[in-house]
């Protein structure tokens, strides 16, 4: 169901649980599909002799699963604009929580659309992932 | 980590606005549900061929983002989807991205990339020391019948 633009305000927000102790194996799976093979995410060895902990989460992924965030807010097919920055890596074990902020309701092209504010922290508040999102709505 | 280089090479300086070589992304119905299943999506117009037809797509349809899989081929040799130069940064980090979808894309399409370098910038990092910053913009179009699905711009750390 798309959002309607008479129902929405500045500084309204949604937000969702977008993963819950990330496995190891979601992103050996999004490996896969992506054909991302890089083995910092999938190699313990290899990541730690790159100075890091241990493997991580692909950013796509969590840009991703934040996408699946919006999609349920503004519904299937409305987005126009995503984009995102990846500014703290997503561990093994991490729960993820993504939220959208209504930052401008107006028209474009004819069109109501709603400008929103992403925000993706891990179970600590830290921010994972910030960017904005542009969206049709009704 | 790189330590000594302070400013982009020549071949640096010159790679900035070339385009690689057209990359061939498929889109399969394989490829869309095991997509959708990694990232989490529960909509059925990612997974039930029919239920997507009941909602009036023609096939599956890719979840935001997803443009399939490139194609390849072990007997393509130095074909770079990027351009390409000699760099002291050997390690990769995706520093964000950002998608303009233009038509919405299905199972069965092909797609074709064209990845340009917008820019490169050397800059301090508080992390890695130095870190050379690529820009890349790239197009997808739908082989089929030329449509420009979706633009997108990447930015990646080199350290």
């Amino acid at each position: 169901m798309a959002l309607k633009a008479s129902d929405l305000k500045v500084g309204d927000t949604h937000s969702e649980e977008i993963c819950h102790e990330l496995s190891r194996t979601q992103i050996v799976m999004y490996a896969g599909t992506s054909g991302d093979y890089n083995p910092l995410h999938s190699d313990d060895m290899f990541t730690k002799n790159a100075g890091y902990p241990g493997v991580f989460a692909h950013g796509m992924l969590t840009m991703g699963m934040t996408g699946r965030m919006l999609t349920n807010y503004v519904g299937d097919g409305r987005l126009t604009k995503y984009g995102v920055r990846f500014v703290s890596q997503v561990w093994p074990g991490d729960t993820l929580t993504a939220e959208a902020t209504v930052k401008e309701v107006r028209e474009e092209d004819g069109q109501q659309v709603v400008d929103l504010d992403i925000v993706t922290k891990n179970q600590d508040g830290t921010p994972v992932l910030t960017g904005s999102a542009t969206a049709r709505v009704d | 980590m790189a330590d000594e280089v302070m400013e982009l090479t020549p071949e640096m300086k010159a790679a900035i606005g070339k385009s690689g070589d057209p990359t061939t992304y498929e889109v399969t119905t394989l490829g869309i549900r095991t997509f959708a299943r990694a990232v989490g999506y529960k909509d059925p117009i990612y997974f039930d061929d029919e239920e997507a037809k009941k909602q009036g797509h023609p096939a599956l349809a890719a979840p935001p983002g997803y443009f399939g899989m490139p194609v390849y081929n072990p007997f393509r040799q130095n074909t770079a989807r990027r351009p390409e130069f000699d760099s002291p940064f050997k390690r990769n980090l995706n520093g964000g991205t950002a998608v303009e979808p233009l038509a919405r894309v299905y199972a069965g399409d092909i797609l074709e990339a064209v990845t340009t370098l917008a820019n490169l910038e050397i800059l301090p990092s508080r992390a890695y020391g130095q870190m050379l910053v690529r820009t890349s913009e790239t197009v997808y179009t739908r082989k089929s019948d030329g449509a420009v699905v979706a633009k997108t711009r990447g930015t990646g750390l080199s350290y």
